[in-house]
């Protein structure tokens, strides 16, 4: 700062010193850190050793023993542990895929709903929201899991409707057929995934109206009224003028709704989905392995997080207006 | 006579941004006691960065700033020293919105100073009433308008004692009919003998009330003149200039 | 797409619905659509309710629900805590309610306010009958229900003669409650020890939510400060901790802590599961908290923080007493969602192997002779928990509301 000799007093103190003490500070919270950081690796090493659990990953190549209920992959116990997990992440994007469309869809309609000129409509909308928001996902998903989708009659009884065949069996789509008591279709979900996915997207659902309601708010009224007075009919106001503007409000704040979804998905357990965060346990539970699954299971989430935002900022740079 | 004590004393300030600019060139101005100087010049000109640095707002990277006889310079001591004897009034008033007016000019005075807070708040009211606006002291600053939020902020400043004030285009925010009650009250803080540094537009102030004006422009000092020499008779081209640019 | 009327033409109740349900064809179809539908299903709803569900389930485990298994001849210690969260709860509110604000009151407030005390008194006399609970413990339930109206009532009534400095300080019993509530839960100074292990339920819940909000306050004002400063160890250091946390799902963290605390201490000990469950809980709320609180920071005008040093006030007076009341008053609202949060996070506990509400809701169905009764338990758990959220909720805005009109007159 100033190249100048200080007053008569001599040489600055340190602990004064406006240039060092940014450093000090620095040495000193770092060193803290370092401290604690080797004290806990050190003990972490040492206790791994004494079990014999020191970091490898050549019991990711043993058959794994167990079998996943539902999987895209074709899975079963003398598969080694990579494969299964690998199937649990396949599981779980294909929940996560699902969902993040599904809660789109529903949060959409919902969040346009609270601007309709039917009162009832627009009650309705603001009553799922507050309810859905302050009830604990995990309980929604046992609530969905248990005393819905297990509570569906079978066979015969099963809830039959075009194209579409709800059972405990699961969820048939697609020309579903009786054989044998048995239900058939070429496209089949456990009622473990509806479970899941239903909650999912009713849940996330709920946030995502709130955002997409947020940003046709932030429109100021007087697009509308000049739609309006140009003669737009609502709806063409709605998808034509005000939501591409309020997309530039909505997107941040879809990202972060997109991905506390995929985080959500991780609940996949309490329904019996195995998801990877399921299949992870297993396999901690089996092999002991703690530090070499937890790498996997944070690295996966992580890098769905970063796709997810990686897409997501590009379509931000979209749908922001371009301005002078 | 002995002339009277140099309050700021800045010899050859050099200013570079981070970004290269060179926002202070070799800068020197003496400021004596009791002395109003008023600095003005076009924007860009660097006249609140040099104002700034009298109260380490700013830093420089060379030359020597005296304040008060304190030397600035790393010791946060010294800094520390500096700042409670010199007070700021900034362009935005910067009022605690949190705090009612009173608790905004009690607030450093019981912290810094240290001093008891019903001594602190029998000499807040005493300001304000000095400024004018006693009645509002349980107020809170989003209540009251803008010249008399300035006129709290210049009340909060005289709360901690200071020896010198700097005034940062105290009125440039201000609604046109709210200039003139600002003005007054830095005019008797003036006619009291306060030392005071103002950047200022407002030309009829620095005519009736400076006794120095310092003209800035790009960095460097152009010229420094009493007001009556230096409104009607400019020596430089660049004050000509100026002084037809604002009319 | 309709905006509401101005107010001087205001309608009566039958235009009113005429207009809002069936302003035009759609409209009514849309209408007469939802109104069958929700007849229906209320209709359902209820039948089931009160003629299919047996909802002994509930009164017949309700110590198991309340507190776990926490012995029953320590129970008056709850009971006691109870007694004391009824009077803190009652001072705070008469206080929030009485103490002088500046500017014009809310209009909203007085009529919230009588409504909540009247859902309050109802609740006290009707959940304690329907739960079928031993005369007893309904009578400690309504003693210490009128405990907590008469300390709404004192405090409202002399709240106006407390000296400031008393003001200040009343914030601090809720702190100070939280450790008589520690040593009263689990033991010590003359206390019987009672294990964490042994409690549960609604108990448990509410410890872990209120150990988690806490802590994880002080922490994550503290990191947002961090992520804020301009010395690169500082910002880094808050930047890698705030987005790791806020990359991993909060069960990988609850197993991570349960499953790889005990290598990282010496000799392979660890503390007791709950408490490895609640530093967790604390330490990922607080990168939430940290967000919202950087954004409140944000909010201040640099102008604050300038004007507070050219007074001469050091960094930290600066940031106490200007920046961070500023900035924490615009993070409230974000952060109490964050507690919100916080409390349903709670549930997953019960994944992990402990016994909170949830958890212990899962035990009670997987007793024989309740089986099958799943409906009735989640109903109840989440009218409850639904409850305790909204609850939080309202009170966020009302303090926002307590706290705002000084900031807010001129807007």
């Amino acid at each position: 700062m100033v190249l100048l000799p200080p007053s008569a007093g001599g040489v600055t103190p340190w602990w004064r010193n406006r240039r060092l003490i940014p450093w000090l500070v620095q040495a000193a919270v770092g060193l803290v850190v370092l401290v604690l950081i080797a004290f806990l690796v050190g003990n972490l090493v040492a206790n791994l050793s004494a079990a014999g659990l020191l970091l490898s990953w050549g019991w990711i190549d043993n058959p794994s023993g167990f079998d996943i209920a539902e999987t895209l992959l074709p899975f079963d116990a003398s598969l080694p542990y990579w494969r299964a997990l690998l199937a649990g992440l396949v599981n779980t994007l294909r929940v996560v895929l699902a969902g993040l469309i599904g809660a789109t869809v529903l949060g959409t309609l919902v969040g346009t709903a609270s601007f309709s000129s039917n009162g009832l409509l627009r009650g309705l909308a603001r009553v799922y929201v507050e309810v859905i928001r302050n009830i604990p996902l995990l309980l929604q998903l046992i609530f969905w899991y248990f005393v819905v989708f297990l509570a569906l009659p079978d066979g015969i009884d099963a809830i039959q409707l075009p194209g579409l065949v709800l059972a405990k069996s699961g969820l048939f789509l697609g020309n579903p057929e009786l054989v044998n008591g048995v239900w058939q279709a070429p496209l089949r979900f456990t009622v473990e995934f509806g479970a899941l996915l239903t909650g999912l997207v009713v849940y996330t659902g709920a946030f995502i109206a709130e955002v997409v309601r947020g940003g046709i708010a932030s429109v100021p009224r007087g697009q509308w009224e000049a739609a309006s007075s140009l003669g737009f009919a609502p709806l063409l106001t709605l998808s034509r003028i005000v939501l591409p503007q309020a997309l530039r409000v909505i997107v941040p704040g879809l990202n972060s709704q997109y991905i506390s979804l995929a985080k959500n998905s991780s609940l996949a357990v309490a329904c019996g989905f195995t998801d990877l965060y399921s299949v992870s346990e297993t396999t901690l539970n089996q092999t002991g392995r703690a530090v070499e699954v937890m790498l996997i299971l944070l690295g996966s989430y992580l890098v769905i997080d970063l796709v997810i935002s990686a897409l997501m900022n590009g379509l931000n740079g979209l749908v922001q207006l371009r301005e002078r | 006579m002995t002339s009277p004590a140099v309050m700021i004393e800045a010899r050859g300030v050099e200013k570079w941004y981070p970004n290269g600019f060179h926002a202070l060139r070799g800068v020197d101005l003496s400021v004596h006691q009791g002395e109003v100087v008023v600095i003005m010049g076009p924007s860009g000109s660097g006249k609140s960065t040099f104002l700034r640095t009298f109260n380490a707002l700013e830093d420089f990277q060379q030359g020597a700033i005296t304040v008060d006889g304190i030397t600035l310079s790393d010791d946060l001591g010294h800094i520390d020293a500096i700042r409670r004897e010199v007070g700021m009034v900034f362009q935005q008033f910067n009022l605690f919105p949190h705090l009612s007016v009173l608790e905004n000019l009690t607030l450093a005075p019981v912290l810094v100073r240290k001093l008891p807070k019903p001594a602190v708040e029998r000499r807040a009211l005493e300001l304000l009433d000095r400024v004018g606006i006693a009645e509002q002291a349980h107020k809170y600053p989003g209540q009251l308008s803008g010249g008399q939020q300035q006129r709290v902020a210049i009340a909060r400043s005289l709360c901690m004692e200071p020896r010198i004030m700097l005034f940062d285009e105290p009125t440039s925010a201000l609604d046109p009919e709210m200039v003139q009650e600002v003005l007054e009250v830095m005019q008797g803080l003036a006619r009291d003998g306060m030392t005071m540094v103002v950047v200022t537009h407002e030309v009829r102030f620095a005519r009736q009330v400076a006794h120095r004006v310092v003209l800035m422009d790009a960095g460097v000092v152009v010229e420094i003149a009493p007001p009556d020499r230096f409104f009607s008779n400019p020596q430089h081209e660049r004050s000509r200039q100026f002084l037809r640019q604002i009319g | 797409m309709a905006a509401p009327p101005p107010a001087t033409l205001r309608p009566g109740p039958v235009q009113w619905l005429r207009r809002e349900l069936f302003g035009s064809r759609l409209d009514g179809l849309i209408s007469i659509a939802l109104i069958s539908f929700l007849l229906a299903a209320a209709l359902g709803l209820a039948r089931w309710a009160l003629f299919q569900a047996q909802w002994a389930v509930i009164s017949a485990n309700s110590t198991l629900f309340a507190v776990g298994r926490y012995p029953l001849e320590q129970q008056w210690r709850l009971w006691l805590l109870s007694a004391l969260l009824a009077l803190a709860t009652g001072l705070s509110w008469g206080l929030l309610r009485a103490l002088p604000r500046s500017g014009p009151p809310p209009t909203l407030w007085p009529r919230n306010d009588r409504w909540a005390v009247a859902i309050l008194v109802v609740l006290a006399l009707w959940l304690p009958l329907a739960l079928q609970l031993t005369l007893a413990i309904q009578l400690r339930w309504w003693a210490s229900t009128a405990l907590l109206l008469l300390a709404r009532w004192a405090a409202g009534r002399w709240g106006q003669t407390l000296s400031p400095l008393a003001r200040r300080l009343i914030p601090l019993i809720w702190p100070l409650l939280y450790l008589v509530g520690m040593v009263l839960i689990s033991g010590g100074l003359g206390l019987v020890q009672v294990a964490p292990s042994d409690w549960g339920g609604l108990l448990l819940t509410l410890l872990m939510a209120s150990f988690a909000i806490l802590l994880c306050f002080p922490l994550g004002v503290l990191l947002a400060l961090g992520r804020r400063s301009e010395l690169p160890v500082l910002r880094w250091g808050s930047v890698l901790y705030i987005e790791f946390i806020r990359g991993a799902p909060l069960i990988t963290l609850l197993f991570l802590g349960q499953n790889i605390l005990g290598f990282l201490l010496p000799g392979g000990l660890a503390p007791d599961r709950v408490w490895r469950a609640a530093w967790v809980l604390t330490f990922f709320a607080a990168a939430y908290v940290a967000e919202a609180v950087r954004s409140g920071l944000a909010a201040v005008p640099s102008g604050q923080l300038e004007a507070a040093r050219s007074l001469g006030l050091s960094m930290p007076f600066a940031l106490i007493h200007v920046v961070l009341p500023q900035a924490l008053r615009v993070a409230l609202p974000t952060t109490v969602g964050q507690f919100i949060s916080l409390l349903q996070d709670t549930t997953l506990l019960s994944l992990i192997g402990l016994l909170d509400l949830l958890g212990t809701a899962r035990t009670v169905m997987a007793n024989p002779a309740f089986l099958g009764r799943n409906a009735e338990v989640y109903l109840v758990l989440a009218v409850l928990f639904w409850c305790c959220c909204a609850a939080l909720g309202l009170g966020s805005r009302a303090l926002e509301t307590r706290l705002n009109p000084n900031l807010a007159a001129s807007r």
